[in-house]
């Protein structure tokens, strides 16, 4: 259905004004708010709450921010980073030279290609799960979906051992879908990633109705928490108090002096056209907004790879738009000295058969595949790892699922080696407890 | 599109009494000078009339088996009874009546009562209320609704699979065959084994679902009607499992040759007629002449623009399923040793035989015979657990689409017990509904459980579980509207009405096709209709109908996504996890404020009684129950607090709102 922008537009507009003069006054009152609604001290409500025991981080104000790319549905290795040209599996899809001799990429991809100096592409990643959510899940987790256990997912460690920046902010955003997230597994409600739909909308709701007064907001508030009292007596703990939290939480962020960074209408038209007018580019762009203004980990959702019918016609568009917008976010963090901070990962959850099947398409491989790192912590320039000739199996420097989640928390400085405990007292390593490839690493 | 949707005029005088209602309501209360107006919002008139017809005919249900439902019911409670005697457990409390009746609503009905209908259930006297209750529910468009819902994010359901694929007319068949109840095994037999166009023959939307992938096809089907996970070994075998490679094909083997007509993308030539589409007939020559008539018009103009919808349009006409058997061979990289050969695989089912009496029919007929059979316990295992977790919150086997020998149910004796009961039902999956609702089970106070504990969840009573998406947009739904029903999407037939071609009555000239395309677009087109909901039956951008009338998949930022609605691709993709943007749209988004109009039921509610019993009209409204001594001393300070009987009933219902209570099912 059309989101009828027009309208809801009309409303959240006639809003806007008086929202920004008043957004100083609007901090002191919501941290009132807060009071009266969680019967607690502002002090206590805003505090940064990042040390619940898993590890001992680095100071909130410092440390790595995690932007990771999820190529949704299984992106095609054969023609993105680890294309065989002249093998009949390479199909109709043509190659370019990168920067680093020797290495090409899949044709559409031609900014990436000239920016391989900075990257760290990962060609043997393996994995023996061939169906999306279950490879979806293990490559968010490190784990293999078991019915015991929900597994956090790495945004969640890290920002568990990292921390949340100074703010209001949240700690985590999911760009895209948020369904099938493992979100904060096992940890902490509050780490859960705060998922915005559409990046061109961003996160609505966070005006109040203009004939709705701060008093009287803060009353209803403080009146549902009261007749709720019973039923959260009677049955505390699990989802109701995730939803306690998640109440906690929104009343927090709306006290946030720094909601603007969720709106990428306030970049310029030439920045917005550099990052490229897709789902993937305006995430890219968002994501370099909420890093810069405290969000500690961003993950942006790009579907539809699953190219079963018809690839050599669709990739070519996808992988232009993936070109577009990731090339532009690592300049765009470079330009910004951000890049030096922010680690950039680019995953899916499988690979795609190199024999092309009766409907122009690939099938679901996981035999072998390719993921990407660049930013901090990313040694630029090297390519681990080899597929056999067709782009079938592994041939040297095999990496799993784990290995790979190892790489990435060692590059963001998480301790991977560290064992912990999950509340069911099954061990539980950042990860999945993996090895970390060191040649990657700077 | 339905008459409803189309005609009726405004019913004016109940409109004009709750204005007149309202208005005078609020002059009593002078507004203070400085608050500023609300705004500029009305609810849409189509929602605001009492219905005037029951919005679908639903299959009567037989009143005269209530006893033997009984007797079925208190088999699974004496079942449980004795488990829970050996482990020590003692279950919760049974549901008093005000309880029981939010959840018979929620779960048969798929929203909350209204207040009138929760005030009347209360009031009544009679010891077999309960049950008449759940039998009156299980006849009425609520419980179709529902159980749409619950199968439109099962089967992935959406309007479109591919562009080219219009599958609107298999929406409404699902939801008719609901409404009819049709036997499980036959609903299902046709799916997997309908033919023709979707406007034809509706039921080919399953298979159009995951038209050009066959092995995604029996991937889902399996999983989704046996409960098993053969996905894996699409590309090797199961690490963790007994599936081989060579299975999973043997069984993709009988449905292989399905086929659909015209393949392609709109703009291309159709890439597999000819190799392996069937010579095509006179009525695909026709569409393919007019698909090469558009392209070369299109050439011919200044623009060379090709009008993709109208190749899209005519491409619709031109699918049709049918089947034809076909070879298929392992694929040359398999990690099967025994595989490397390039004979054709022979189908074979995974485990027992194809029945008898199909083994004369095609493959994916002996496939479906085979799938469906009563024989084939499995079949009948499968939709026993799934109707269980949906009512209970919690499956016997989890998850409901992992039944392998690693992984077995918490209670063996319960699932077959209740595999027992669907064959004896004939897969009658309401009356099987019937019965797990007239348990004593069912009817207890929920008690919390954390599926990832790792724990067995003993089926004292069902499981605490938070409303689904459509649960609660039809619950807010109810408080907003008088006609939750005033909009409702096309039936099958207003859409063949407005989309086909007639390819079969002889041959249709360019120009015919595209005055048939030009009227679609202007009435049943998707752009088309969506606008149309919007300004009849929308408020603030949001369409004020039922869950299971609204397009699927909704985008992303929809209330209903925000809340978990599926994604349509995954297989069971509702969510109930808390996040963020539902709690900002809990309280700022248009939704909850749209009962804080003038015209909404819950208003009308309280202006038609007398304005001291506001606070418990709101409560039995909202959480349909009477407010204790303490609720109501605080609802009545808030009404001080706020000054004006408007103001301080819509901090109060927005404060019910936004309760865990309202929100979860105890």
């Amino acid at each position: 259905m059309p989101r009828a922008r027009a309208e809801s537009d009309v409303w959240n507009e006639a809003e806007k004004v008086s929202y920004r003069d008043s957004r100083l006054a609007r901090r002191g009152a919501m941290a009132g708010i807060a009071s009266a609604f969680l019967g607690v001290t502002a002090v206590d409500a805003f505090r940064a709450d990042s040390s619940r025991g898993l590890a001992d981080g680095p100071s909130p104000s410092t440390g790595t921010n995690i932007i990771t790319l999820f190529m949704r549905g299984a992106m095609s290795h054969l023609d993105t980073f680890d294309p065989k040209p002249g093998r009949e599996e390479q199909g109709e899809t043509g190659v370019i030279q990168t920067k680093t001799p020797g290495v090409v990429f899949g044709e559409s991809l031609p900014k990436l290609a000239g920016m391989s100096d900075r990257l760290a592409v990962i060609r043997a990643v393996t994995t023996q799960t061939g169906a999306h959510e279950q490879g979806q899940y293990l490559m968010r987790t490190g784990y293999q979906p078991i019915n015991s256990i929900r597994h956090p997912a790495f945004g969640a460690c890290a920002l568990h051992c990292l921390g949340r920046r100074p703010g209001n902010l949240p700690g985590y955003v999911l760009v895209g879908n948020g369904n099938d997230h493992p979100g904060c597994g096992f940890l902490d409600p509050s780490l859960s990633p705060v998922p915005v739909a559409d990046p061109q909308v961003g996160l609505e709701n966070t005006v109040r109705p203009a004939y709705l007064t701060e008093q009287n907001f803060a009353r209803r508030l403080a009146l549902a928490d009261r007749i709720d009292r019973d039923f959260k007596a009677t049955y505390g703990g699990g989802q109701i108090e995730a939803y306690n939290q998640m109440y906690a939480e929104a009343v927090r962020l709306l006290g946030s002096d720094d909601l603007e960074a969720f709106d990428i209408s306030r970049e310029t038209e030439a920045v917005r056209d550099r990052y490229g007018r897709s789902q993937l580019g305006r995430g890219c762009l968002l994501a370099r907004r909420l890093v810069e203004s405290g969000v500690r980990v961003v993950e942006v959702d790009f579907n539809g790879w699953d190219m079963h019918r018809e690839l050599f016609e669709e990739l070519p568009t996808k992988a232009a738009i993936l070109d577009k917008a990731l090339g532009t976010l690592l300049d765009d963090l470079d330009d910004r000295g951000l890049l030096q901070s922010t680690l950039v990962v680019l995953a899916t959850e499988f690979g795609r058969t190199p024999k092309i099947n009766e409907n122009g398409g690939r099938d679901h491989h996981p035999a072998v595949f390719s993921c990407l790192l660049a930013g901090s912590g990313v040694r630029g320039g090297v390519v681990h790892g080899a597929s056999d000739e067709r782009g079938h199996s592994p041939d040297s420097g095999v990496v799993s699922i784990a290995d790979f989640n190892a790489t990435v928390a060692a590059a963001a400085g998480l301790p991977s080696d560290k064992e912990f405990h999950a509340p069911n007292g099954r061990p539980f390593k950042i990860g999945g407890g993996g090895t970390a490839i060191r040649e990657v690493l700077a | 599109m339905t008459a409803k949707v189309l005609g009726g005029l405004p019913r004016l005088p109940v409109i004009l009494l709750c204005l007149a209602a309202l208005a005078g309501l609020g002059a009593e209360q002078k507004r203070p000078a400085s608050r500023k107006p609300s705004p500029p919002f009305q609810l849409p008139a189509a929602v605001q009339q009492e219905p005037a017809t029951e919005p679908m005919p639903v299959a009567p249900l037989g009143r005269g088996t209530r006893p033997a439902i009984e007797e079925a019911a208190a088999a699974i409670d004496a079942l449980l009874a004795a488990r829970h005697r050996e482990q020590g457990l003692i279950p919760s409390a049974a549901l008093d009546d005000a309880q029981f009746v939010r959840r018979a609503y929620l779960d048969l009905g798929g929203r909350i009562p209204t207040h009138d209908e929760a005030a009347a259930f209360l009031a009544e006297n009679d010891p077999g209320k309960r049950g008449a209750l759940i039998d009156r529910l299980l006849e009425s468009p609520d419980y179709v609704s529902r159980f749409y819902n619950v199968w439109a994010d099962t089967l992935r359901l959406t309007e479109r699979p591919q562009k080219n694929l219009w599958c609107e007319p298999y929406l409404d068949w699902v939801k008719r065959s609901i409404a009819a109840n049709r036997p499980y095994d036959q609903w299902v037999y046709e799916m997997l084994t309908a033919n023709g166009k979707t406007w034809e023959n509706p039921a080919v939307g399953y298979q159009l679902r995951d038209q050009g992938m066959p092995l995604p096809f029996v991937d889902n089907t399996v999983r989704v009607f046996l409960g098993t996970q053969i996905g894996c070994a699409q590309c090797h075998d199961h690490p963790f499992d007994s599936w081989t490679q060579q299975q999973f094909y043997e069984l993709a083997a009988f449905t292989s040759g399905t086929r659909s007509g015209l393949g392609g993308k709109p703009g291309k030539p159709a890439r597999d007629m000819g190799r392996r589409g069937e010579p095509a007939d006179a009525a695909q020559k026709n569409i393919q002449g007019l698909l090469r008539e558009t392209r070369s018009r299109a050439e011919a103009t200044e623009r060379k623009k090709v009008d993709n919808q109208f190749l899209q349009f005519l491409q619709a006409n031109g699918t049709r399923v049918s089947f034809r058997e076909r070879p298929l061979q392992l694929p040359h990289d398999s990690q099967d040793s025994a595989a490397t050969s390039d004979d054709p695989v022979a189908p074979q089912v995974l485990w027992g035989e194809v029945p008898t009496e199909a083994r004369a029919l095609d493959q994916r007929a002996q496939f479906a015979a085979w799938l469906t059979s009563g024989d084939n316990r499995q079949f009948a295992r499968t939709i026993a657990n799934r109707m269980w977790k949906l009512l209970m919150g919690v499956g016997i086997v989890e998850p409901i689409d992992d039944f392998r020998p690693g992984n077995p149910p918490s209670d063996p004796e319960l699932m077959e017990h209740l595999t027992d009961l669907v064959l004896r039902l004939d897969f009658d999956l309401r009356a099987f509904v019937r019965v797990i609702a007239s348990t004593a089970t069912w009817q207890r106070r929920a008690v919390p459980h954390d599926p990832t504990s790792g724990l067995p969840f003993a089926f004292t009573s069902p499981a605490l579980r938070r409303m689904s998406a459509e649960q609660l947009w039809d619950s807010i739904l109810t408080l907003v509207a008088h006609d939750p029903w005033a909009y409702q999407r096309p039936t099958a037939e207003e859409f063949a009405a407005g989309v086909d071609l007639n390819l079969s009555a002889g041959k249709v000239s360019w120009e015919d096709a595209h005055e048939t395309y030009e009227r679609f677009q202007k009435t049943l087109a998707p752009q088309r209709t969506r606008r149309l909901m919007l300004r009849r039956y929308g408020y603030m951008g949001q369409v004020l109908a039922r869950a299971s009338e609204l397009p699927t998949p909704l985008p992303l930022g929809h209330f209903l996504r925000q809340f978990g609605q599926g994604d349509r691709e995954t297989i069971d993709g509702g969510r109930t996890v808390a996040t963020i943007p539902q709690i900002l749209a809990m309280f700022n988004g248009p939704i909850t404020h749209s009962m804080l109009q003038r015209g909404s039921m819950i208003q009308d509610e309280i202006a038609a009684h007398d304005p001291g019993r506001a606070i418990d009209i709101i409560f039995l409204s909202v959480l349909t129950h009477s407010p204790d001594a303490e609720d109501r001393m605080l609802a009545m300070e808030e009404m001080t607090a706020a000054g004006d009987t408007i103001t301080g009933c819509n901090n109060v219902i927005w404060a019910l709102l936004n309760t865990r209570e309202f929100i979860f099912i105890q």
